[in-house]
């Protein structure tokens, strides 16, 4: 899933400063279920930002809503009716909420109250681990289901490198250097050869480096 | 000077103080029940100050003794979390404050309701000073 994390809430408080009115809209697809932007969290932040704004002696009124997802055209479409209530809208959705809400409603002024880092899983409650980097080339079949990419510092084709200690990362000496992993995990499947293929200069332009990327599936459109 | 209000977030079992017990401290007292305070929630707390509390106390039953396990020590962490809330808004942290009560001690309850409530005098204090 994607992960967020709040911003804080100063930061939003300055963002909305002109406003009187505001709405503060959560998302229950991926922010929801890392803790960032769901339910709940609209709650908490709906609370600060009104608590922050009644001491300042300027009060605001918070329309609290939450949508199934903001990054589907369907779950938008009360968006309009709630533009008209409110000056601005915190979205504490990932950044494909904010920016898609943004392209589709462009005379709303949307705000982001979270930070979107990365794709990642949740190993336990309240812990998100990076593990995959969206980089449109996938070669997690070559290295044992762990991937270089998103879990090397260096994000190196062909590892380990030499600051590799001990199996572990020089830049964070916590992390485990996923060359190491991948070379133990290999080893003990008998599919050590996996490591003697080198990758060339790996190329970035299914990662994003060619600007915005876009999918299509003609068998799922609708109409011509 | 209006009268102080602090709010008291607690757990159903922990205590079943009344107004009674609480005559001795000179404050608006309100307490809020829970089925356990691992119910209470980092929104409850913000709301209680929204609501003109100037403290809130959020108490639990004891961490070994808690009737759902873990809900006391949920409920110190949801604690913490509304402090590191107030203190990005620029309001004192210690405003909030959680107590771990033996079940049905009156006495421990209000004993940490006072020290709240000098805590708030104290701030009070500071603010008269400083303005």
């Amino acid at each position: 899933m994607i992960i967020a994390e709040r911003k804080p809430i100063s930061r939003i408080l300055a963002m909305i400063e002109p406003y009187e009115r505001v709405a503060v809209l959560g998302c229950r697809g991926c922010v929801a279920i890392c803790s960032a932007g769901g339910d709940r969290e609209v709650e908490i932040v709906s609370a600060a930002l009104r608590l922050a704004r009644k001491r300042a002696g300027r009060p605001l009124t918070v329309v609290e809503e939450t949508l199934v997802r903001q990054c589907d055209p369907e779950y938008l479409t009360g968006l309009e009716e709630l533009a008209k209530k409110v000056d601005a809208v915190v979205s504490l959705a990932c950044g494909v909420g904010v920016n898609f809400i943004a392209d589709r409603f462009p005379e709303l002024r949307i705000y982001p109250g979270v930070d979107t880092s990365f794709y990642g899983a949740n190993p336990a409650l309240g812990e998100w681990e990076e593990k995959c980097r969206g980089c449109g080339d996938c070669i997690l079949d070559f290295t044992g289901g762990l991937c270089p990419i998103a879990r090397c510092a260096k994000n190196l084709l062909n590892g380990p490198c030499g600051g590799s200690q001990d199996g572990k990362c020089e830049i964070r000496p916590e992390v485990p250097c996923v060359w190491h992993q991948i070379y133990e995990r290999l080893k003990a499947r008998g599919e050590l050869e996996r490591m003697m293929k080198l990758f060339p200069a790996k190329d970035w332009r299914p990662a994003g480096h060619d600007g915005p990327r876009v999918r299509t599936r003609e068998d799922l459109k609708v109409g011509n | 000077m209006s009268e102080m209000k602090i709010t008291i977030l607690c757990c159903h079992y922990t205590n079943q103080a009344t107004a009674e017990d609480f005559a001795g401290i000179p404050a608006k007292i309100e307490v809020k029940r829970y089925p356990c305070s691992g119910k209470i929630e980092v929104a409850d707390i913000l709301r209680a100050l929204e609501d003109d509390a100037e403290g809130v106390l959020v108490a639990g039953c004891e961490k070994s003794s808690c009737h759902n396990r873990s809900g006391s020590q949920r409920a110190e962490k949801r604690t913490a979390a509304a402090q590191k809330i107030l203190e990005e808004i620029g309001m004192e942290p210690e405003r909030v404050q959680m107590a771990f009560v033996p079940r049905l001690e009156t006495g421990v309850l209000v004993e940490a309701t006072k020290r709240l409530f000098e805590t708030l005098l104290d701030l009070k204090s500071k603010e008269g000073t400083s303005s």
